[in-house]
């Protein structure tokens, strides 16, 4: 079944892009000089698949991965260019608005932010991220915060992104009649075959997963239709909290209303960087009295929320545990009821990773990075943890970025593998073509460095590893920063920098062995 | 709950700390001579032999047992309420009385102090420590720093320049009072019974503010309350400029910490980053100094009440050791040292309570 | 299986670093460029200087030695006078009373600032010796030493400073001399503890654990490997405790324990400069006081910024 689900999953996007990554130059100003840690990196990843990128360490592969998130810390670092397309938004967009830099020598440079479009930045991003794309890291006892336990960690991130949702659920069930009853009972009977699946789907979009179980012993009792009718209305209204429904309701309008105002806002940035003077005054004018009228009419609402505080969201908490509880038997672990209320330091490190990722996908992204999710974690953990990213990668078809500098965990996971040296990708192509017929020298002697025995080298070239070191990237070398290790070095790798050009069918490479394209 | 054992174990620590706490006390006490001691009980005109009547004195003080047998007398002592006499310029008589006198006010003065200065720094620092560097920032660290630098009496002797009652002629600032607890105008001529003129003294907490409350005396209660500001005041700015630098520090050293870049990669909102993430963390490292900031804070009562004649056991003690009553310096010291292990006590369960790990 | 060149990275040898002084340099140039670590350490350079200046050459202050202090004094006058310009230089910044004469402030406050550098210097340094070299033994040793050393500075931090630093200026007796060594004892514990805590890092790394292995002795690896290792948060903490000293030693005159009325001391002339508050005099007050702030704050800034160098956390 599962891989029906995936070939489905496959064939409809087939080969569209999720995440775009176009000449993304990401830079650190510290006291001792520039550290150019991306230069111009281009990649992406398409939907429901496994992108692998590897490299030694610090060749600035976790830096992809946070100026994907825009998690680049600011002060030291910034994103200078480029730009970064997650579900066809370029969230780069305001980029150049967002400050200026004036860089007057290697360690003195000025930074002038505007801060209020850095605002508006935070908030369109703070949408994004978590409900589009999503993060694990690498060591989960430090990236869980110590002191909130983990059900409110991962239920943080449910209630940010999905409250409209819950609302709506919670108030069809409120509002559950006979009628929808008898209308669902129907439903099942006309259906052929296994009815789990319909009950499921029921269940949860009525908000009474709880009562799933109970209704398919009913169904499966088959006892004659008016009795099982009757029984399943008993224990399906039985379900029913008796909520106020109006304070749902407000609630669900209210942040209806903020969702289109960050739809507009979306919209706003774009015309921006497109330079439409006329949409943007017209958008901006239209989030002005979007956010005047949410304020003045949900004043009361406000109020209540700020007076009453989490009281008032009793309800939507009761939902979010009842999913993050899900989740956490989602990612296998046992006991997901003590683990919800437990603090990450009672939680072995698998366990924390497993919670980590429950808490990533709790907003349904569709594009997870996982940066180095297994380091810090001991062999059998370890497969536990890239079995389960491939599962869910399988069911849900989220597209995982993955990042790792062990080549065998890449050849086990990935379908696409991009190399990186130094602040460029330097490689790119489907991984049996990269492990088999490798084009870079430094994917060519990251490959002969490790002891294998399944994949026969090209060259049949011993165990070596290659000469030197990742250079300092605050004065990289000129032209292919790979140029003082390689072997094939010519005269121009030191003056131009090479342009990854596709030399064979879906494989590219950045090397003037293979064409003479330029970058600069 | 694990925290309610976290409790009961930290309640069983606090023994070996209260012995130890006597035995400093002991040490100090032991450390005069015994002529010392005993010149009390020799009367130079009685007809018995000087030499009889000190060793009888010796003898009836337990001077005579091993050092370890006198420990645990003393200790008996210290918990049957003996605590011997003092004779000084403020006070004369039983030391625990004079500690029950004079204590309500020292206790008063830190814990408003206390109080003022949490409630003012948790915000305040909030704000400041999420915006490093900036201009907020920058402000608050010159005033924390210069509060924090400045001597105690210093500050106090400032705040009486600046807003002391006919310290400066004109000043139209100077509208609080520099000394006294209350005025004696808001007494009226016939003092109430439970005020005592001769000691300045009301009763029954010994609190102007809350004694006149208690029986309704609102005259005095404004008095009361008008002069605890300058004094409150003092000390709550000097610690509130401790306690700022430290929570400034720990959002700092928090908000460059990886659980709160997953916070963001959650989609979590900026400002709920830090009153959710942020604080919490930072919050820690402030609560484990607090128990030194509290006893910095005690030394600043005694200098308070000095520098604005505020009748308290820090003034008592300070008499004490002026005029050399030994039994007063001890008794003020072991009372100062069991609020400091109390302050401790309350501060290690804030701790636990604030961070889980604490609690295993 | 796994990426050698990565793991050649991981297993480089752990290299023992001793502070070089290319480090040193480069902390202090961190520093510099600190701007306000600079400006705390440029005034509290001055202030030692004035302190060593009135020690060695007290000419160029004018000053011979603290008695001599009288040939300033104005006996006649009855109210202190103003700062003003019409007295000279040492009238500068006023006048105030000390035992029936005036003195002018500046010259008392510098005479001033000498003792209490003096004694503050002396106790912390002491202090900090005393404290670091016990500490770093407990620490390292473990077992009892250890125990018993916590134990008592457990003791000690169980009284608040003022009261205890009281409590032995009573017993030992209310000379500045006494007040001192109460003060030195009232200190160290903090340095113990902090020593303490550092030599129990620094003894589970493993260039000491190959140092044991090697052969060599307790006192060996702690004058070689601990004590160093020690020193630089014994540093910042000597530079934040100097004014914390100062700040104290002038409490305890302010308070009147120390009973050396004539000597000239920060808190004693604030003391003294009090009784004319009353009159609306502000600067017998405000002179000397911020003679105390100034030092105070800047060897604040001072700490602060060696903190933030030499803390590897921040150390960019």
């Amino acid at each position: 079944m599962v891989e029906e689900q995936q070939e489905e999953i496959k064939t409809k996007n087939n080969g569209e892009e999720y995440l775009r990554v176009e000449n993304l130059v990401t830079r650190f100003f510290t006291s001792k000089g520039i550290v150019k840690a991306l230069d111009g990196v281009t990649l992406a990843v398409k939907k429901g698949e496994i992108f692998g990128l590897v490299g030694e360490s610090g060749c600035g592969k976790s830096v992809t991965a946070t100026s994907i998130m825009d998690l680049i810390p600011d002060p030291p670092g910034r994103i200078i260019s480029g730009s970064i397309y997650i579900d066809n938004y370029n969230i780069l967009n305001d980029l150049p608005k967002l400050a200026r830099i004036n860089v007057k020598s290697e360690t003195d440079v000025r930074v002038k932010r505007n801060k209020r479009l850095i605002k508006r930045h935070n908030f369109v991003i703070s949408k994004i991220r978590g409900r589009k794309i999503a993060m694990i890291f690498q060591e989960p006892s430090l990236a869980l915060n110590p002191v909130i336990s983990i059900g409110k960690q991962i239920s943080e991130n449910i209630l940010l992104h999905n409250r409209v949702e819950i609302a709506n659920s919670i108030i069809r069930r409120e509002s559950l009649t006979q009628e929808d009853v008898r209308n669902f009972y129907n439903e099942i009977r006309d259906t052929k075959g296994d009815f789990r699946p319909l009950v499921n789907k029921w269940t949860r979009q009525y908000a009474v997963p709880v009562a799933e179980d109970e209704i398919v012993n009913i169904l499966k009792s088959g006892a004659d239709s008016a009795l099982t009718l009757k029984e399943l209305t008993e224990v399906i209204m039985g379900k029913k909290r008796g909520n106020e429904l109006t304070h749902i309701t407000t609630m669900r309008d209210y942040y209806k209303r903020e969702e289109e105002l960050f739809e507009l806002t979306l919209k706003l940035v774009e015309a921006e960087s497109k330079n439409e003077v006329n949409n943007a005054a017209v958008l901006e004018q239209q989030i002005e009295y979007l956010s005047y009228s949410l304020k003045k009419d949900f004043s009361s609402f406000i109020w209540k929320r700020r007076l009453l505080g989490k009281r008032f969201e009793v309800v939507f908490e009761e939902e979010a545990r009842r999913r993050g509880i899900e989740l956490l038997t989602l990612v296998n672990i046992a006991e997901p009821g003590r683990v919800y209320d437990a603090y990450p330091h009672e939680l072995s490190g698998g366990m924390q990773q497993r919670a980590m990722i429950a808490m990533a996908i709790a907003s349904n992204p569709m594009m997870l990075i996982a940066d180095e999710p297994t380091t810090a974690l001991d062999v059998t953990t370890q497969a536990q943890i890239l079995d389960l990213i491939r599962d869910l990668n399988k069911v849900t078809g989220t597209s995982v970025l993955f990042i790792t500098h062990d080549l065998a965990v890449i050849a086990e996971m990935c379908e696409r593998l991009g190399v990186m040296y130094a602040g460029n990708l330097v490689e790119e192509g489907p991984a049996s073509e990269l492990f088999n017929n490798p084009l870079h020298p430094y994917t060519t002697g990251l490959l002969s460095s490790i002891p294998r025995a399944d994949v026969k080298s090209r060259n049949e070239i011993k165990l070596e590893s290659i000469p030197g070191s990742v250079p300092n990237l605050i004065s990289p070398p000129t032209g292919c920063r790979f140029h003082p290790r390689c072997k094939f070095k010519m005269d121009i790798c030191a003056e131009k920098k090479p342009a990854l050009v596709e030399v064979q069918k879906n494989h590219k490479v950045a090397c003037f062995l293979y064409s003479k394209e330029v970058v600069n | 709950m694990e925290l309610r054992y976290f409790i009961i174990r930290r309640l069983l620590l606090l023994i070996p700390t209260l012995l130890g706490l006597v035995l400093l006390v002991f040490f100090l006490l032991r450390m005069f001579p015994d002529t010392y001691l005993v010149a009390r009980f020799v009367n130079p005109k009685s007809p018995v032999p000087i030499s009889v009547q000190y060793a009888n004195a010796k003898a009836a003080l337990g001077l005579n047992y091993p050092i370890f047998i006198q420990y645990f007398f003393y200790l008996k002592a210290l918990f049957t309420g003996q605590w011997g006499t003092m004779s000084t310029s403020i006070y004369t008589g039983s030391v625990l009385k004079g500690i029950e006198l004079y204590f309500p006010a020292t206790i008063q003065l830190a814990l408003f102090a206390t109080i003022l200065s949490i409630v003012i720094a948790i915000p305040l620092g909030t704000y400041i420590g999420a915006r490093p560097n900036s201009v907020a920032d920058q402000t608050g660290r010159v005033f924390s720093l210069a509060f924090y630098a400045m001597p105690v009496f210093l500050l106090g002797l400032l705040l009486q320049l600046l807003f002391g009652q006919n310290v400066i002629a004109g000043n139209p600032l100077g509208v609080l009072p520099i000394a006294g607890k209350f005025s004696f105008n808001a007494v009226g001529a016939i003092p109430p019974p439970w005020f005592d003129p001769s000691t300045g003294l009301t009763g029954p907490t010994h609190l102007p503010l809350f004694d006149a409350l208690i029986h309704g005396d609102w005259k005095l209660a404004y008095s009361s309350f008008i002069y605890l500001i300058l004094p409150v005041v003092t000390l709550t700015l000097s610690l509130l400029a401790a306690i700022l630098r430290f929570i400034r520090a720990g959002m700092v050293d928090a908000s460059n910490q990886e659980y709160v870049k997953t916070a963001r990669s959650k989609g979590v909102p900026e400002s709920l980053v830090i009153k959710r993430h942020v604080r919490k963390n930072a919050l820690i490292p402030t609560v484990t100094v607090l128990g030194l900031l509290f006893a910095g804070l005690l030394g600043g009562v005694v200098v308070v009440e000095t520098v604005f004649n505020y009748y308290g056991m820090g003034i008592l003690a300070l008499n004490a050791v002026i005029n050399v009553a030994i039994y007063g310096v001890l008794g003020t010291t072991f009372v100062f040292g069991v609020t400091l292990m109390a302050a401790n006590l309350i501060v290690d369960i804030a701790y636990a309570f604030i961070d889980p790990r604490i609690r295993y | 299986m796994v990426d050698t060149t990565v793991m050649q990275a991981k297993q480089l040898p752990v290299k023992k670093r001793h502070p070089k002084l290319e480090d040193y340099s480069h902390t202090f140039r961190l520093l510099l460029k600190n701007k306000l670590a600079l400006v705390g350490m440029i005034i509290t350079t001055f202030y030692f200087i004035i302190a060593f200046l009135d020690l060695v050459f007290p000419r160029y202050l004018g000053v011979t030695n603290a008695s001599n202090l009288l040939s300033f004094s104005i006996p006649t006058a009855v109210t202190p006078i103003g700062p003003s310009f019409s007295h000279g230089l040492p009238g500068l910044l006023g006048y105030t009373e000390f035992y029936s004469h005036q003195y002018p402030l500046l010259t008392i406050s510098l005479a001033a600032i000498k003792f209490d550098i003096g004694y503050s210097l002396f106790i912390v340094l002491i202090g900090a010796g005393i404290g670091t070299v016990i500490g770093a033994i407990a620490g390292f040793k473990g077992g009892y030493i250890d125990e018993i050393l916590m134990r008592i500075t457990d003791v000690f931090f169980s009284i608040p400073f003022l009261i205890l630093a009281l409590a032995f200026i009573f017993l030992l007796g209310r000379y500045i001399i006494m007040a001192v060594y109460a003060l030195l004892i009232v200190w160290w514990p903090t340095y113990a503890r902090l020593a303490r805590g550092q030599a129990l890092y620094i003894k589970s790394m493993k260039y000491v654990e190959a140092a044991t292995a090697s052969g060599a002795s307790t006192v060996r690896n702690v004058f070689s490997h601990v004590l160093p290792n020690v020193l630089s948060p014994v540093f910042v903490q000597i530079s934040l405790d100097l004014g914390s000293i100062m700040q104290l030693f002038a409490v305890l005159f302010y308070l009147g324990v120390i009973s050396d009325p004539y000597f000239p001391e920060l808190g004693n002339i604030i003391s003294l400069g009090q009784n004319w508050l009353g009159a609306g005099l502000w600067w017998p007050v405000i002179i000397p006081g911020i003679f105390i702030l100034l030092f105070t704050v800047s060897i604040n800034l001072l700490g602060d910024g060696l903190r933030d160098v030499l803390d590897p956390k921040l150390r960019r």
